[in-house]
This record gives C-alpha cells, structure tokens and sequence, in this order.
C-alpha cells in the first residue's frame, strides 16, 4: 500500500477545471432542483399535460387534432405525450397517479377503468363542471355513458367508440360476386351464407376467404359468444358464464382455419397484408386498420361485423378522457382539461376520418359531413352493437384475460386444439385469473 | 500495479474492515463523537433510503398492499407461496441465469483478447481504447436503440448484409430462440469496454523487463502473452468475473427495452418480473416477496464467490 | 486505486519502448497484428456509424433494401425534427440536473464518511462500517418497490430530489475514499491542526487537496452512473417533462409511427453528451477504471 500514497497534487493538473465545473453545475442543479417544472414557472399560460397511447395512425389525428387546439386556445399550454400501447402506457398512468404529480388528463380504454382503481388512481368527474364545458350525457349513446361510471361516480369522458369491422376488398369481392351496385357487400346473414360465401372468394383469392388476426382472437370470441346473448359474469371467486354458447363461438373460430378459410397463423401486420394483396376478400379487425389499408393504396370499403348469429354485435372499446389523480389538483387545471376534452368530443370529426374511430359525440355522428365520410358511415350502428368486455380487474384492452386467453384461443386457428380442449383450457385461465387476489 | 490489482482484488474478498490496522496509530483522538457526525450524512441517507425500504419492504411481503392504495391487510405467508409456487417466476431467474451463463464468458475472453490486441499494437493504442469503450458511455436507451434497429428482420442492417451475401436472416429479437443470445451479443458490444480497461492497466503493469527476459531467453510473441501475461492477469480474470456475474444477474434494462421480456417472456428476467408484478400488476406485497427472492439467491451467490475465490487466492 | 495515483508518463513511456523494439524487427506478425485489431476496432464502431448513417438519410431511403451506407441526399432534417419538438432538450437538461444532484451529494456524504471512518474513532464505528460496507451485497434492483412506495409517500414522485435522493448511497466509493485516505500521512494535518484548523477545515484545506485523483475518478464514475441510470429514473419519473435522457428515450413515442432517419438522429443526439463528457476527461476515465479493480 506504500505506493498508493497520494503525491503532493502538482500546480497545473487537468483537475482543477473539473472541480470548477462540478461546482458551478452543482449550483445549478441546486437552485433548479428546488423549483417547480419550468412550464408553470415562465409563463402565465394554463399548463395541459395530456397522456395517451396512440401511436399508429390515429395518433397522426391527434397530434392534427391538438395542434387545432393550440391554435385556438393560446391561453393554455398543451403537452401530449404518446406512450407505448398496452402496458407501458397504463403502468405510467398508474405510477404517475400513485406518485400524484402525473397527467392532468390521460386517455384510457373505458374497458380498463376498473383496473385503475377509481377513487384512489383516477379522480371522479363532477358532471356539473363538464356541463359548463358543454358535454352531458345527452351527447351520447346509454350504452357507452354507462361505461363510464364506476360505483355511481363519473370517472370518464368517451371520445370515441372503436370496434371490430368487416373490411371488404373490393377488387376480390367484386370478382366473387359478392358486391351490389353501390359496391356494398350483398346480405350474408348467418353462419353457412357466410361460410359459403367466403369459400366463393377463396376460390376467386386462391389461398383464404377471410382474414384474422389469429393471435389476438379474444376480440373475436367475444363478438360471437355476444352474438348468441351469452353472459361471462366474474364474481369474488367464481365466475358464470354458458359453455354451449362459447362452444359454438370456438366452432366457428376452429371452422374458419381448419377448412382453409382462415389463415392458421396470422399475426400483427400479415392480417391486413392479406386483404391488401388480395389473399382474402374479407378481413375482420378493427377500425383503426383503416389507416393500414389507406397507406397500402387498397380498394376497399366496411361494414359492420358479420352477422353469424342473427345480429350485429360486435366486441369494442371506448378511448375516455379520464383525471389521473393528482396529488394536488387544482381547479384551474381541472376545468381547462375539461375544456379540452369537451372541445376534443366536438371536433372528433378528425378523428373519425384518419382511423375510422366512431364518435361518443353524437352531434358528429349525425351530422351531413361524417354523412360524407366512406366507409366510415357505413359501419356507424356498430355504436350501438358494441360489446364491451366483462367487468373485473383484469379485462379489457391489453388487459390480463385478453392476454391470456391468446393461448386457448389461438390453438384453434392453428388446428393444435379442439374446441372441446380449447374451453377446458380457457376454463383454467378463468379460474387463475379468478384467484389472483384483486390488486384494485 | 500489480499490487494494487492483488491489493483490490483481496479487498473485495477480505470484506469490511480490515484496512483499520494500517491507520490505528498514536494520533487518532479518544472516542469522540467528532467522526460520527462526519458519518451521519451518509448514514441518514442508508438509513432512509437502503435500510428503511430494504425492512418495510420485508413487511410489505406479508400483506396484500395495491400500489392502487386502498386498505391493506395482513396475508401471512400467502404472497410467499404464490411466488414460490409460480412457474413464471422460476422462468423468470432462469432466463437470468442464461443471460448470465451467456454474457460472464464472452464479457470476460472478449475483454481480454481486445486487450491483448491493444497492448500490443500500441501505436494504435488510442484508437483502440476509443472504439472499445466508448459504447460503454452510451445510455441504455441509445444502445437499445441502434441495436433493435440493426437487428429489425425486414429492414435492419443485419439481415441486409446477410441477404446481400445470401445468407438467409435471422429473426433476432422477435423469435424466442435468438432473442436472448441477440441481446448478449448487444450487451457485450456495449459494456464490454469497462472489462477491457481492466485487463489493460493489469497487463500495463507488468514489468518490462520480465518480457525482456523471457525474450532474451527466446521465448517467442505467443510464448509470451500464454507464460507471462495470462498467468499474471489471473487475479484481474478472477476480479472481472466475480463483477461481471454479480452484473450480469441484475440484468433489467436492455432486455426490458429491446424484448420488453418478450417474445412470449423468453427473455424475462427476474428483475422485469418484479417489476410487472409489483409496477405493471399493482401488487406491492406479491413484488416484494419476488424481491426478497431474489435479493436473498444474489447474497447467497456473492457470499459463496467471495468465500470460494477467497480461498483460491491463500 | 493505485492507478489512480500513478503519473500518466508511465504508459507514455512504455509505449516508447514497444516503439523500438517494433522498429527493431518489422515482422510480418507486427502487420496481421495491426491489421486485425484496426478491424477489430472499425467493426466495433460500426453501430454508431450506422445510426449516424441512417440519421441523415431523407426518412424514405432509410427502409431501402439491401441497406447503403451512403445516401446521395443527406439531409439534418431528422435532427431539427427532433430538436423541434423539445423533448430531447428537456430530457438533457434533467440529465445534467438530476446527475449534478446525485454527483455532488455522493461526493459531499461519501468524503465526510470516508474522513470519519479513517480519522475518527467512535463507539459503534466497526459495526457502522460493517454496516455499510454490508450494503454493497445488496442489489439495489430489488429494492425498487419499497423505495417507489416511500417516494410516493414523500411525494418525490416526478421531481428531481426523487430521482436524485436514492441514488446517492454508494457505499462502495465510501469503502474506496477511506482507504485513499487510510494512506494519507497524517503529519500535514497534524501540522494544520496546530494552526487551529477545526476538523472540517483540515479535511477541506489538507486532505482534499491531496486526493484530487481520487475525487476525480469517483466524481466521474457517480456522473456517468448516474447519467446513465436507467430502472430507477425510469420508475420515478412517470412525467415525460420530468424524464432523464435514457427514460425518454426510451419510453416516449414520437406519435406517428415509426420513422427511422428520427429514431436514429435521436439516438445519435442521446449519444453526444456523455460522449463528451469522454472525450475530454479520457484519461481520467481509463486510470479511474483500472483503480476501480476496488469496486466491489
């Protein structure tokens, strides 16, 4: 250790600088650490923090939309940030509202409400202050106002409701004879008029009918076993739900693949792939894929989900404006998200010409312009046939059942299960998903 | 320098206070309580923020505490036995363990072989330490990044290259059988450098004329790096491997950015797996069993390292 | 930790010596030699090279397959879109806030520990330090959910003395200061101390001066650990305005798909600071690392 004895320091060491500029940035970072976010600080300006998980075509709209928004209102300051979609997104909103010093005003799926815990991560609405924004329930639909109560309370706002379509390429279903005069898909209602008529377009296609996103068929179980008036209730430790009813909505998921009418495997970007390069005539997947086909240059055009079942219904969500808790919420800030979120709900025009989103505003819906919007007028009572998932903890967009029903599910496009396997083994995830103490 | 790498490597496996013998002297005041307020600065924030959260934390395993809020309530060992009992937590320290089984070698023999190339063509001696160890200053988030850009399968530069040679490409990152080795390959690229620097100032500090000698004995370039220089690393090999795997099992952020644990959890590790319980799923008591877990398998591992290398060196 | 100490001149003089003898005899060894390690060296910067390569491609030619390296259009319009919207420059600034937070308390504690332990004699003093050095053993990554729960109980969630606060127990550079200490004679503060000097003064006018080196390599080392921190930042910060550049980065999108030329630019301007930072204080950085043998 003799030699690890410091040497006198020499005059004109490279040291001297360093500690200088620690020194200077160390007051810097003191007397900034101390302060509040510039933002508030310089300027006199309402401060908007809004959070959101948009990052695909709808998300261009947004940024449109808010930009709009900036340009009306130079009394507030609108920051938008876009998280990754699913879990990231909702992680940081949950963190953000535990730590109280988050968004002022996120956007969520409705469907995912309860697992944020209301009243503890989100901050309850006064339906009164929104009123003086200019929304109340009037503006929309009951069945999506409902969503957005949680024990009597108001905790959301809808912007919209997105649900699974049916796209049709035109080119292909033209050709199949599929298409009427106003290139309209002709009535195809119940299960064999639809089968056959997919198995008409496989044999103009050459490989599929229809295309699906195999690797996230929840969405789609749920539109059929919704078809069919078929309940799924989650209680403390058991849950109700009717197995004839499921089984039948697997049979047609187990049909599609296993006759070739499906893909096996289709996942993320091949399922709108396929209807685009004319490997299927027909595509069921959500509105937002609209933007998808747009980019591709695709003829096509939508309607509602297909009628299996003697309806139209179909699994959707809502994206709501929602108040992440804050620690220290001031009236001010509060009113001036509403404001935005109100003036959001009236413009969502934009957002339903980029995405294909419907509406929450009414007004928008009814009025001649989304009239004028194709396809997007095609599918607009699908509003009214939207499905929301089952109330608990765990469900809803980029939630734990939808997650983990993939697994049960999927196997029956892939022909590696029955749908006799598939329901025993969705049983089980049921139950697990049952057990699991509620975090919320 | 070479007793100072024997000097810290005895250091890190003698353990806590054995360096008291060289100051004890006549000078030092009777007990006065002087040196503790020097000590409670520091010790105010160990207690606060390691302490104080290391035993709470021990408490939150026994209950069934939301990061939701809401009311907690006591659970015995229920949180332990559900985390004992979950395959996906076993998933979870195995992946560890492979990234860890992966990364300690090549981590190791990359930094050595790209010391020995700079310790001998030291004309390029700056160069080199440039290109080696600058990725090492590189945020995660900027490492990440690049490499899921060159790795991206339809556009990245890799499957590119490949392709234009006509190779077919790899998936790299999106298939559950290359992800994780994708991600070692990243990893070494980007930490390597601190390794490196390591092996460098040990073989700096042979002495010259004991390459002299052996060269004056005719012992040839090859003779010399395998009788001399390998032999007298030993010690510095032994340091960087007791770091490196210590490193490598905390592993959590270029895996989380560049897989998010994907494809199918594949490359999730332990530490992402208490995060998604205890952050993603709200569970602050599940989380904090998974921790302890974890916390207690890392003393153990470095206990027993620290022990068996201990012993090595007398 | 003796390196750190070690005048510069001794790899300078080396290299001199390797010099002659390479004169002395050209062998063909010496150019393979050369040769692979220029390569060596050139194929590990080529994933830099690459982003930077891509950054300045027109956003269209950055998805062209087979991939070039060369673009006939280079244009920095990546670099002033992301430079436009702000956030990068806010991330730095956090960096630079949070990280001087960090590196200025570390070495505030950290030395006043250090000079207590090595000077002082205390009751409980063996089993404070035993205490502490203990702390090295423990991951601080499982301590992640505890330490979130007192942030939020504190109410230090986004805000910089959050991300700073935790951050700031090493007890492994208190474990190395002490020891650089340990070998300080003590004759220069005895001399000190005749004068009057109180405790802190000889701490700050005789022993810190003497151990500049040391103070360095653990101020550099804290910087660019706290710099690049990622897990921790990333949980405390949940507001993109209070976000480090390594958060940012990584966990905000920029909203409109993916564009390549931006991803890149972006991650090219995260690069520059600490690359910096490197440039200038390298050869801190080298001997700190070889001293750093110590970290435990």
């Amino acid at each position: 250790m003799r030699d690890a004895t410091p040497h006198p320091p020499p005059r004109s060491g490279p040291v001297g600088p360093d500690r200088r500029s620690f020194l200077g940035l160390a007051a810097a970072g003191l007397v900034a650490a101390g302060c509040a976010p510039p933002d508030t600080l310089l300027s006199a300006r309402t401060p908007i923090h809004q959070w959101n998980l948009f990052a695909g075509g709808d998300g261009m709209r947004m940024i449109e939309m808010h930009e709009a928004y900036r340009a009306e209102h130079p009394g507030t300051d609108l920051s938008a940030t876009t998280f990754e979609w699913g879990e990231p997104f909702y992680t940081k909103v949950a963190m953000g509202a535990a730590g109280g010093r988050g968004a002022d005003i996120a956007t969520v799926h409705v469907s995912r409400l309860e697992s944020l815990a209301p009243g503890r991560l989100l901050d309850p609405i006064d339906p009164a202050e929104l009123a003086e924004a200019g929304i109340d329930s009037s503006v929309f639909l009951p069945n999506v106002w409902e969503q957005c109560f949680f024990e009597g309370q108001l905790y959301a706002i809808p912007l919209d409701t997105h649900v699974l379509v049916q796209f049709h390429n035109l080119d292909v279903c033209r050709q199949a004879g599929l298409l009427d005069a106003d290139d309209r898909l002709v009535p195809l209602e119940g299960l064999d008029t639809y089968l056959d008529a997919l198995r008409e377009i496989r044999a103009v296609t050459g490989a599929y009918g229809l295309s699906l996103d195999t690797w996230g068929p929840w969405s789609n179980f749920w539109a059929l076993y919704r078809q069919q008036d078929g309940e799924l209730l989650f209680g403390e430790d058991d849950y109700e739900w009717d197995e004839d009813k499921a089984m039948a909505a697997m049979e047609v998921l187990y049909r599609l693949s296993e006759e070739g009418l499906a893909p096996r495997v289709s996942q993320g970007a091949d399922t709108s792939a396929n209807l685009a390069n004319g490997r299927a005539g027909l595509m069921i997947h959500g509105n937002w894929e609209m933007a998808t086909l747009n980019a591709a240059g695709t003829p096509f055009s939508a309607s509602q989900f297909p009628n299996l079942f003697g309806n139209h219904r179909t699994r959707g969500d809502s994206h709501c404006y929602v108040l992440p808790h804050r620690r220290d919420r001031s009236p001010a800030r509060t009113r001036a998200a509403l404001e935005y979120a109100a003036w959001m709900l009236r413009h969502s025009l934009t957002w339903a010409e980029g995405a294909g989103h419907i509406p929450a505003y009414r007004p928008v819906v009814e009025s001649p312009e989304y009239d004028a919007l194709h396809p997007q007028a095609e599918y607009r009572e699908a509003a009214e046939n939207v499905q929301f998932e089952p109330k608990a903890w765990f469900s809803g967009s980029a939630g734990r059942l939808q997650d983990e029903a993939t697994g049960p599910l999927t196997g029956l496009h892939q022909g590696t299960q029955t749908p006799d396997e598939a329901l025993e083994q969705l049983k089980r995830t049921f139950r697990t998903l049952i057990d699991v103490p509620s975090p919320v | 320098m070479t007793h100072s790498t024997t000097d810290s490597t005895r250091t890190v496996t003698g353990g806590a206070g054995d360096a008291s013998h060289v100051v004890v002297d006549v000078r030092r005041r009777p007990t006065t309580w002087t040196g503790l307020w020097f000590v409670l600065p520091f010790l105010a924030f160990y207690l606060l923020f390691l302490v104080w959260p290391a035993i709470v934390g021990l408490g939150y395993s026994f209950t069934d505490r939301s990061l939701a809020g809401g009311p907690v309530s006591l659970v015995g060992l229920d949180n332990w036995n559900e985390s004992l009992t979950d395959p996906a937590l076993y998933d979870s320290l195995w992946n560890t363990l492979v990234f860890t089984l992966l990364s300690v070698p090549i981590m190791v023999l990359l930094a050595l072989g790209l010391a020995l190339l700079t310790d001998h063509a030291r004309r390029l001696g700056w160069f080199l330490r440039l290109s080696f160890f600058a990725p090492f200053v590189l945020p995660v988030a900027v490492m990440a990044l690049i490499w899921e850009w060159m790795y991206n399968p339809s556009l990245g530069l890799f499957n590119g290259v490949l392709g234009q040679i006509g190779l077919e490409g790899s998936q790299w990152l999106f298939s559950e059988d290359t992800a994780m080795f994708s991600v070692v390959i990243a990893t070494a690229w980007w930490q390597v450098g601190f390794n490196y620097l390591l092996y460098l100032a040990a073989m700096q500090s042979i002495p010259k004329d004991v390459y002299e000698a052996a060269s004056i004995d005719g012992a040839g370039a090859w003779q010399r790096v395998g009788r001399i220089t390998l032999p007298m690393l030993s010690r510095t090999t032994v340091l960087i491997t007791v770091l490196q795997l210590i490193g490598s099992l905390r592993v959590f952020e270029q895996v989380y950015l560049m897989t998010g644990g994907g494809p199918n959890f594949a490359t999730r590790t332990i530490i992402q797996y208490i995060y998604d319980s205890g952050f993603v799923g709200l569970r602050i008591g599940l989380a904090s069993s998974m921790a302890y877990i974890f916390m207690a398998l890392v003393v153990v591992v470095s206990i027993a390292q620290f022990r068996f290398f201990a012993q090595k060196e007398d | 930790m003796t390196t750190a100490t070690r005048p510069p001149a001794t790899s300078g003089a080396s290299r001199v010596e390797v010099r002659t003898t390479a004169r002395r005899r050209p062998a063909p060894g010496v150019i393979a030699l050369y040769t692979v390690a220029a390569l060596a060296a050139l194929l590990w910067l080529v994933p830099l090279a690459w982003a930077i390569a891509t950054s300045i491609k027109p956003e269209g030619e950055t998805t062209a397959m087979p991939p070039t390296w060369f673009t006939a259009n280079p244009t920095f319009e990546a670099y002033l879109n992301v430079l436009g919207r702000g956030d990068i420059v806010r991330w730095t600034a956090n960096s630079l806030i949070s990280t001087t937070l960090v590196t200025v308390l570390t070495l505030i504690v950290c030395v006043l520990a250090a000079y207590g332990f090595s000077r002082f004699d205390f009751r409980g003093r063996p089993w404070l330090f035993a205490l502490i050095i203990g702390g090295i053993l423990i991951p601080p990554q499982t301590l992640i959910v505890p330490q979130f729960v007192l942030m939020t109980q504190l109410g230090l969630v986004d805000t910089y003395w959050g991300i700073a606060l935790p951050q700031v127990v090493a007890p492994v550079f208190v474990f190395i200061l002490k020891r650089f200490f340990d070998a300080i004679p003590r004759d220069y503060e005895d001399a000190a101390r005749m004068d009057g000097a109180g405790p802190v003064r000889v701490l700050w006018s005789v022993v810190l001066p003497l151990s500049r080196p040391i103070l360095t390599a653990v101020g550099i080392f804290t910087f660019i650990g706290a710099w690049n921190n990622f897990l921790w930042p990333f949980l405390v910060t949940t507001a993109p305005e209070m976000m480090t550049l390594p958060v940012g980065l990584g966990t905000v999108m920029g909203g409109y798909g993916i564009q390549y030329a931006q991803v890149m630019a972006s991650a090219v301007l995260g690069a520059v600071p600490l690359l910096v930072v490197f440039l200038l204080f390298q050869r801190h950085i080298v001997t700190g690392v070889a001293g750093a043998g110590i970290k435990g």
